[in-house]
């Protein structure tokens, strides 16, 4: 099942974890994000292959933006 | 004559379901109770509607099933009187009542009679509310009235076939050309995320039945902390992360709070920057309140803060204990937050806690700031008791964020390469000043820093020494 994998909240893209292609598994941290002065993991759901990363390191991130798309 | 001795409603024309329908009625009390305990209260018959008492764990509870089998389990005054009549026994015992629903809603057929027997369910559901527990499960479409009904209730369990709303697709297709199916207009993804109708949604229907089971026993047998409960303690610390800037998940730490596998989540994926879970500690049953960083960092904000002041209300009249575990960073800023209305969502939560007669415990784990320090429980809402471990921080907000506002021409004047090393001073000054559990220990704000270690020991210490009042007010569905 394809998931996105949204911004909760305004942050930072403080560090991508993962890249295209790679292999995502339920609850892993795709992105660690920056924001409230805290590093926030975020988490996929479902799991399964990136297709895209839609952010940078350095983004800024507004709440509903689309992260990471997996298939 | 009372309520409860009215004899059962007569039916017309007897139908009895068939055994094997697996929405026949009785077959669900069946297994709502335990085995051989369930007692009929009503005859069977083609009112839409069964009702019985027996033991769940052992606890005497009251329950009233929709008969999907006639009319789609639609609701007419004879179906109705049997909701009546189980109210007024669970009322008269002061025992749980669990209602199992699987209805279009009102008889057509029948109608301002069956809206008026509906509108009846609904007064003597709110009149009992905070008197006795009320848990309801969805099993299969509850439309209209039939999904008003549970929506008055304190706890809703939705199964894989349940589906709540007030009007079904066909009637949307027709009026605004909306195109929508059932699932999506009333199933898990919308009433247990989105929404907040539905507190818990399950896989099957025996595990919607079983979780009703579970909260009805940590509700109905609350069961009893003394001085001499054996209190086993385990090291809780180890659920923190090593830097206090990094986000987790509170779950673990909550889960080991409690005794072991007692417990239940309510709302989970619901507002899950807050978490809100009974379960027991030393046996007693516990309403757990706590921050999780994982999810929006941990912050209050508009449907969080109503969740809790819904969980706190409810627990308020039940007469169970609160344990609030705080991380949380404040009130989560934006025009969206604003617009939806944290002001006075949040004022509830505030509401909630500062009503609040029963034993209510903090415990500041990592930190508490601002006006969400305040919300959380706190020593001036009127905590029984307020714990904080080592290290943790209750502050305005943090202390370089503090100073940068505190020093903003100072240190805008200074030369770029010392404006750091200053703003470090300055926030070291503001801690020992302002901020620091040292500080929050002389204000009286907080009253001990205990070891993560003990938390267990000392949270029921706290517990059995406060008064085990009980709030009198009902749990409006906030």
């Amino acid at each position: 099942m394809a998931e996105q994998i949204r911004a909760e909240m305004v942050a930072n893209v403080l560090s991508l974890l993962v890249a295209s292609g790679d292999r995502v598994e339920p609850g892993q941290a795709v992105v660690i994000m920056e924001s409230m002065k805290m590093e926030i993991p975020v988490l996929a759901e479902h799991g399964g292959t990136v297709t895209t990363v839609s952010v940078a390191e350095g983004d800024v991130v507004q709440e509903g933006d689309v992260i990471v798309e997996l298939s | 004559m009372t309520a409860t001795e009215q004899p059962a409603p007569v039916a017309k024309k007897v139908k009895v379901p068939r055994e094997d329908d697996p929405r026949n009625p009785n077959k669900r009390l069946r297994a709502l109770f335990d085995d051989g305990t369930y007692v009929a209260l009503t005859a069977d018959g083609d009112s839409g509607m069964m009702a019985g008492h027996g033991l769940v764990n052992g606890t005497h509870a009251v329950a009233f099933a929709s008969d999907a089998t006639v009319m789609g389990g639609a609701m007419g005054a004879e179906g109705c009187k049997v909701i009546m009549a189980a109210y007024a026994r669970a009322l008269a015992d002061e025992i749980p009542v669990i209602g199992l629903w699987h209805s279009g809603g009102a008889r057509l057929a029948e109608g301002v009679v069956s809206l008026h027997a509906v509108g009846e369910v609904f007064n003597i559901m709110t009149r009992a509310s905070g008197r006795i527990p009320q848990i309801s499960v969805v099993l299969g479409a509850a439309a209209g009235g039939a999904a008003y009904g549970p929506a008055l209730t304190d706890i809703v369990i939705l199964g894989p076939n349940g589906r709540v709303f007030v009007t079904g697709p066909d009637v949307v297709r027709s009026v605004t050309g909306e195109d929508v199916n059932m699932e999506r207009l009333g199933g898990a993804e919308p009433h247990a995320r989105r929404s907040g109708v539905v507190h818990i949604a399950t896989e099957t229907d025996e595990e919607a039945l079983e979780k009703a089971r579970s909260l009805t026993h940590l509700l109905g047998a609350p069961g009893e902390l003394e001085s001499s409960t054996p209190i086993v303690d385990v090291d809780l610390e180890e659920h923190l992360p090593e830097s206090a800037k990094r986000a987790y998940d509170v779950h673990p730490l909550v889960q080991h709070l409690l005794d072991e596998d007692s417990s239940v989540e309510l709302h989970e994926r619901w507002a899950p920057n807050i978490v809100t879970t009974l379960g027991r500690l030393g046996g007693r049953t516990v309403g757990v309140i706590a921050n999780n960083p994982l999810r929006l960092g941990g912050c209050l904000d508009s449907p969080s803060a109503e969740k809790a002041a819904r969980f706190v209300r409810m627990c308020d009249a039940f007469g169970v204990p609160l344990v609030v575990v705080v991380d949380v960073p404040g009130y989560l800023p934006g025009v969206g937050q604003e617009w939806d209305g944290v002001v006075r969502r949040g004022a509830k939560l505030l509401h909630a806690f500062a009503e609040a007669v029963v034993p209510r415990v903090t415990v500041v784990t990592r930190k508490a700031y601002g006006g969400a320090y305040i919300a959380m429980n706190s020593r001036a809402l009127g905590a029984t008791r307020v714990f904080a471990w080592p290290g943790a921080t209750v502050a305005v907000m943090g202390s370089v964020a503090a100073v940068r506002i505190l020093h903003r021409r100072r240190l805008a004047d200074l030369p770029e390469e010392i404006r750091a090393e200053v703003e470090q001073e300055l926030a070291d000054e503001h801690d020992l000043l302002a901020g620091g559990i040292e500080k929050a220990k002389s204000l009286g704000v907080v009253d001990e820093v205990i070891e993560p270690s003990v938390t267990r020991s000392a949270l029921a210490a706290a517990i059995v020494a406060a008064a085990p009042l009980r709030g009198r007010h009902g749990n409006i569905p906030l």
